[in-house]
């Protein structure tokens, strides 16, 4: 009895040693960050610049100044719209050009396409502190500088391999032979395509849309060099031009624009968590 | 489903759209081709890059003068203001499209006017005609980059040291004034856990600071021929002691890794004794209203400024000489150059100077003596820190070797490899040579 009992009351604990303190640790590692920065955002900068102050918590009263400083004395929103706009913008046509890209080098056999997948993620390696100096004279001669539309038509150079390439692993792992019989019922190459792989590929396009979007959001260096306008910068650049001011940092307001500007990635991953886990897991095992 | 005939009443318009459609296609095409707004839609418009301003009031004032500019002239303006860490990857970018903004922002240093010398509109009349109405410049030799005005210098930050009254009365010292005498203090505020604090790393702040301690002490890293290195001499190695000395007994290590935030941060926060660094850290004292740590006294009225220091040969100091100029390529270099005309007319410097309370002091002899360094005691060494400011490249002519140099903190890093025990004093100062031999033999012009 006493026996059973024991071993009822391991099988009971052993979880919490085994699963839970371990995976504990992690999410306290990985949530520190966002922590850290709301933590930060809310304190008084008298407090901010106090070495005895904890630095990890508020000991003085929690402020608000700081995104009062954001929303007031700098164009904020418009950058967190801008910021929106440019991210689902390339990140819709990323994805279509990537699943057109990435459906015929995983089902088709021709000549070289084996190295066309290869080249494809190969330019996503380039990086964009090389392409930034080319890509001006593009942005230029397009007569897109200082415009939106240049980042739109930017982003996708290195989200398309990106996409592709993560599409090209997932349309793999879906069995052709469906598509197969919906041809043999008369669907044509498009068809098939179009509504038996994708909505088998479901998980893996989230997945490469969840990617291009956050590359999207984060990008800062293109953002920079192709858009001047204060009303038209994205956030990530945005918040560096206005907050950062030679040897003064207005650390509150930085960590209030991280803050919120981590939000619709946060918000984004938490509605597809389930479908991102299973876009990248899939084909790991066969 | 309705089919159309010939004769349908509707015909005629869809011959109309057909040929609306054709003309707009057309003139698209065209507009496309040449990528130039038609006719009717041009108007004139003035762009100019510039920083974000240590002090954001300085800003708001330039703003003010390029619309009133603008609306005097029926002009567009445009302003845009970057972070000054970003402004290298825009230059680079606008010249390689030889594409962007009409007027730029151009530093920290002279060495764009070299670097950009190609790309750069003459500046020389506007120079001739802006120095007389403001008391002339404060060193034109400097400014002429090959021989030429491809630039105006803009402001600088005058470097004073910025010190805590209240920590310097504690601990018994008064008018300290060689750089011996911030050693000794630094001692004994490090002994109370108030340490000096002066970057050693890669920031300019470290740039700026190594760079007077060396003059101070009599050496150099180039001669006045601009070509050759002088960094190797009992001079360099007497400052090299004194950093040494400085960073061990006075300082924290943490310096090592400081950004130019930093000092300005110990500062603030009530650890450091004293800085080397412009107003700002003052200007945000007194802005954040941040108190003495433990006490109800707001921090900014212990802060003080006083000259830069003095060594055994000299007093020197240098800054980040910003400038401002016109690319060459742009297609409105007459406009830019009347609204340069504008902002450098004595009042409007006047008013500019007092946006920023005086942190943007122009290198014009008037400007250095503006009320608003009356206006404040803490200011009242500011004029005098500006008449012993050098270019970096002091005593050699600024050239894109010599930016070459501060932008990859050769001399910091030299001062660090002795302080810090990685190097003894020989070798640190051998590598430093050679670093900079390379550096000025690649950019040899044959």
């Amino acid at each position: 009895m006493s026996r059973t009992r024991t071993a009822r009351w391991v099988r009971q604990v052993r979880p919490l040693f085994t699963v839970y303190l371990p995976v504990l640790a992690y999410v306290l590692f990985a949530l520190f960050p966002l922590y850290f920065m709301l933590v930060t955002s809310l304190k008084s900068n008298a407090e901010l610049y106090d070495v005895n102050a904890v630095p990890f918590w508020i000991s003085r009263g929690l402020t608000a100044e700081h995104y009062g400083l954001l929303s007031t004395d700098t164009p904020f929103w418009s950058w967190f719209a801008n910021s929106l706009i440019v991210s689902v913008a390339s990140t819709v046509v990323s994805v279509v050009l990537s699943v057109l890209a990435a459906y015929p080098l995983a089902r088709l056999r021709f000549a070289g396409s084996a190295s066309f997948g290869i080249a494809i993620f190969v330019t996503y390696l380039v990086p964009p502190s090389l392409l930034f100096l080319p890509l001006t004279n593009v942005v230029n001669w397009l007569g897109l500088s200082d415009t939106l539309w240049a980042l739109i038509i930017v982003y996708p150079t290195f989200l398309v391999p990106f996409c592709t390439w993560l599409l090209l692993g997932y349309f793999r792992t879906v069995p052709k032979e469906i598509e197969e019989c919906a041809m043999l019922d008369g669907c044509s190459r498009l068809q098939s395509m179009l509504f038996i792989l994708l909505p088998a590929a479901v998980p893996g396009v989230i997945c490469a849309a969840l990617f291009a979007f956050t590359l999207s959001w984060n990008e800062f260096l293109y953002s920079l060099v192709f858009v001047s306008p204060a009303e038209l910068k994205t956030m990530t650049v945005g918040v560096f031009s206005e907050l950062i001011r030679g040897d003064i940092y207005y650390w509150g307001s930085l960590m209030a624009g991280a803050t919120i500007g981590s939000l619709p990635i946060v918000v984004a991953y938490v509605f597809f968590l389930d479908y991102y886990v299973s876009g990248l897991t899939s084909g790991a095992i066969k | 489903m309705t089919k159309l005939s010939v004769t349908d009443p509707r015909s005629p318009r869809r011959r109309q759209f057909l040929r609306t459609a054709a003309g707009s296609a057309a003139g698209l095409a065209g507009i496309l081709a040449l990528r130039q707004a038609p006719a009717y839609a041009q108007s004139r418009e003035l762009t100019f890059l510039t920083i974000a301003s240590f002090v954001p009031d300085t800003d708001k004032e330039l703003k003010r003068q390029l619309e009133e500019w603008g609306a005097k002239n029926n002009v567009k303006v445009r302003l845009d203001i970057i972070a000054h860490l970003q402004l290298q990857t825009k230059k680079a970018a606008e010249v390689q499209a030889r594409s962007g903004h009409d007027l730029t922002a151009l530093g920290p240093g002279l060495g764009d006017a070299d670097l950009y010398f190609d790309h750069l509109a003459d500046l020389k009349d506007l120079a001739d005609e802006v120095a007389p109405k403001n008391g002339g410049w404060l060193s034109p030799n400097d400014y002429l980059v090959r021989g030429k005005w491809t630039l105006l210098p803009w402001w600088q930050p005058p470097f004073p040291m910025a010190i805590r009254t209240d920590l310097l009365e504690q601990i018994g010292e008064k008018n300290p004034d060689t750089w011996e005498d911030w050693l000794r203090i630094g001692k004994k505020g490090k002994a109370i856990g108030h340490p000096f604090g002066t970057a050693l790393g890669h920031s300019a702040d470290a740039n700026t600071t190594m760079l007077s301690i060396l003059w101070s002490y009599g050496g150099s890293y180039v001669a006045k021929d601009g070509e050759t290195v002088t960094i190797n001499s009992p001079e360099t190695r007497e400052a090299m002691e004194f950093v040494k000395r400085l960073y061990t007994e006075a300082m924290d290590p943490e310096v090592l890794a400081w950004d130019d935030a930093s000092n300005n941060r110990c500062l603030n926060a009530g650890k450091c004794i004293a800085i080397h660094n412009p107003i700002s850290a003052f200007e945000s004292a007194k802005k954040d209203k941040i108190l003495v740590p433990g006490t109800q006294k707001p921090i900014a009225e212990v802060i003080d400024h006083i000259i830069t220091p003095r060594g055994p040969k000299d007093r020197k100091a240098t800054t980040g000489f910003w400038c401002v100029g016109i690319w060459n390529f742009s297609k409105n270099i007459e406009l830019a150059k009347d609204f340069l005309r504008f902002h450098f007319q004595p009042e409007n410097q006047a008013k500019w100077v007092e946006a920023g309370h005086g942190f943007n002091m122009p290198f014009l002899n008037n400007l250095t003596n503006h009320a608003v360094y009356k206006s404040d005691p803490q200011y009242r060494h500011i004029p005098e820190v500006a008449k012993v400011t050098v270019p970096p490249s002091w005593p050699g002519p600024t050239t894109a070797a010599s930016q070459q140099i501060w932008d990859l903190y050769i001399i910091p890093d030299m001062f660090a490899q002795y302080a810090t025990g990685r190097m003894p004093l020989d070798q640190a100062i051998a590598w430093g040579e050679k670093e900079m031999r390379a550096i000025y033999n690649s950019k040899r012009r044959t």
